[in-house]
């Protein structure tokens, strides 16, 4: 329909398409509303990730938050929302704000700012995905803009030091992921059968928290308490970006699928070869090999001697 | 301030509004308002409910798990949206800062302290937009934001009297203290309460919780509310 819209986000790792929150939602929502997108991966070439990621990259347009892609999608009529209520709809933005100001927070901390995490982790992954000497400042900006960002916005007195904002922020984010775990009850996606915005945006925070196999993981542990959340994001990645469990990605299955395709092909065309050659052997009577025969001529002596050869 | 108000009328518990200038250093958290009971101090949304419930008085106990769900997280978008804008509004709009807020905030100091203290505090919110990512973002992206959020509160309220039911919650409180400040504070321009106003569900909100809780009590209070209106504006 419209022309061919470009994603340029982190890659995937551990069974999920991408590592990172924002880049997962947009992807996510792409899927669920149909949307047709090329996804193109940062990976370690001069093209430096300038400014956010994810950015969608539309005939001359760049776009770049994820609300903003959202919008423009559904301008381009690629809309998940379109069976909601008016009232639903009120919701989905209410919740997109508590997952904001509640798990955002814990995210970024487990990601960026928790030591162990992010010099195990975090760091090598990202570097090793950014060109070099970009890989050496990158990774740091980041944990830096996620340090900055939690003690702004939760920092403030009465919390005085950084392990007291640390436990509130992980206590908001239990509570909130008890919240969602509560409103999603037993149905498959939030508002009924068909996902939306909403799971979109859940899923894009939850999964990283669910897959990414990090040392320290508090939230983790919290996360797979609550099994119909663990249900919802294992649902979606099956569904709708084809990943086992075990986790292939889609473009990793695909060219696993052409590989075992040719390599079958090699193996039938071996075992031909194989068996033509096996019936040869068996047609012919046993024929002495080419050294044999020059002996034989040499020699002179005519039947005798392969026979003689052959002989044990 | 005037959601604490609301709240704590709602509750029935009787409160009087003082207004101090070194207010903001006498809280516990630097954050107005705050409530002084007998020897204790409490400040800030989430506390003082918390306070209040453990003296037993609790508006939400009426609530299912998924309505409770749904309240903090209306709680939480106008925390996000409101607040940030009227903050926005405040302290990032060049024209506003300079005709209204910096002379407000600066007001109960000398020279050249005022001009210092409302510098002070203008970068620290700049920082905090920055931090969020607001700070890229026009005064129109900001209206459109805020109208965004009132259309959500609008579609949620519908034609019920309160948010959830018939009984007001904490969520009611919130969000009559926020539109309230927005319809009643003077600012150069009406473009704020402009895109509330448009919401005629929410005007009327306002009023019937304005009428119920405060004129209901006697003449000081809704004085007292109008005063602290303008003054929440130097929160």
């Amino acid at each position: 329909m419209a022309a061919p819209m470009e994603l340029r986000c982190w890659a995937g790792d551990w069974g999920l398409p991408s590592v990172h929150p924002e880049s997962l939602t947009v992807m996510a929502y792409a899927k669920f509303s149909g949307a047709p997108l090329t996804v193109n991966t940062i990976s370690s070439s001069w093209k430096a990730p300038k400014g956010d990621i994810p950015v969608l990259i539309s005939e001359d347009k760049v776009i770049s938050q994820p609300a903003k892609i959202l919008n423009f999608l559904r301008k381009q009529k690629y809309n998940a929302d379109y069976e909601l209520s008016a009232k639903q709809g009120a919701d989905t933005l209410a919740y997109i704000a508590l997952l904001e100001e509640k798990l955002l927070p814990a995210l970024l901390h487990t990601f960026w700012i928790e030591a162990e995490n992010y010099c195990n982790v975090t760091k090598p992954w990202f570097a090793s995905r950014i060109a070099f000497p970009l890989s050496l400042y990158l990774p740091g900006k980041m944990s830096r803009e996620a340090l900055n960002r939690i003690v702004l916005t939760k920092g403030g007195p009465p919390l005085y030091s950084l392990t007291e904002v640390e436990a509130q922020i992980y206590r908001d984010a239990k509570e909130c992921l008890n919240l969602l775990s509560k409103r999603l009850g037993t149905s498959q996606f939030f508002f009924g059968d068909t996902p939306t915005t909403l799971d979109a945006f859940v899923f894009g925070f939850l999964a990283p928290i669910y897959k990414v196999c990090f040392p320290r993981v508090q939230l983790q542990e919290h996360l797979k308490q609550l099994p119909n959340l663990c249900r919802f994001c294992d649902d979606i990645l099956t569904c709708y970006f084809r990943l086992s469990v075990s986790g292939h990605s889609p473009a990793g299955q695909d060219t696993a699928d052409a590989n075992l395709q040719k390599l079958t092909q090699l193996v039938n065309k071996e075992s031909n070869l194989i068996e033509k050659m096996d019936d040869n052997l068996r047609k012919s009577p046993q024929h002495p090999p080419r050294k044999l025969t020059t002996l034989k001529l040499a020699a002179g002596g005519e039947e005798s001697s392969p026979f003689n050869r052959l002989s044990p | 301030t005037l959601c604490f108000q609301a709240f704590l009328q709602m509750c029935n518990l009787p409160i009087r509004v003082v207004c101090r200038a070194n207010a903001e250093y006498m809280s516990p958290s630097g954050k107005l308002p705050f409530i002084h009971v007998g020897n204790q101090v409490v400040s800030e949304l989430g506390p003082i409910v918390q306070f209040v419930k453990a003296k037993g008085h609790s508006l939400s106990d009426g609530l299912d798990e998924v309505q409770k769900a749904e309240m903090k997280a209306y709680m939480e978008l106008v925390n996000n949206m409101l607040l940030t804008a009227e903050l926005y509004l405040q302290w990032c709009d060049d024209v506003t800062v300079e005709e209204i807020t910096h002379p407000r905030y600066g007001s109960p100091y000398p020279w050249p302290l005022n001009r210092i203290l409302s510098y002070q505090k203008q970068w620290e919110v700049k920082r905090k937009m920055k931090a969020i990512g607001w700070a890229g973002k026009t005064l129109e992206q900001v209206l459109e934001d805020v109208d965004q959020c009132c259309q959500a509160l609008s579609q949620r309220l519908g034609t019920q009297p309160y948010f959830f039911n018939k009984q007001p919650t904490e969520l009611d409180a919130l969000v009559f203290g926020h539109l309230f400040t927005i319809l009643t504070t003077q600012l150069i321009t009406d473009e704020l309460s402009e895109k509330v106003k448009n919401y005629s569900n929410l005007t009327a909100f306002c009023r019937r919780i304005e009428q119920q809780y405060f004129e209901g009590h006697d003449k000081d209070s809704s004085t007292i509310a109008a005063r602290s209106a303008k003054k929440s504006l130097l929160r």
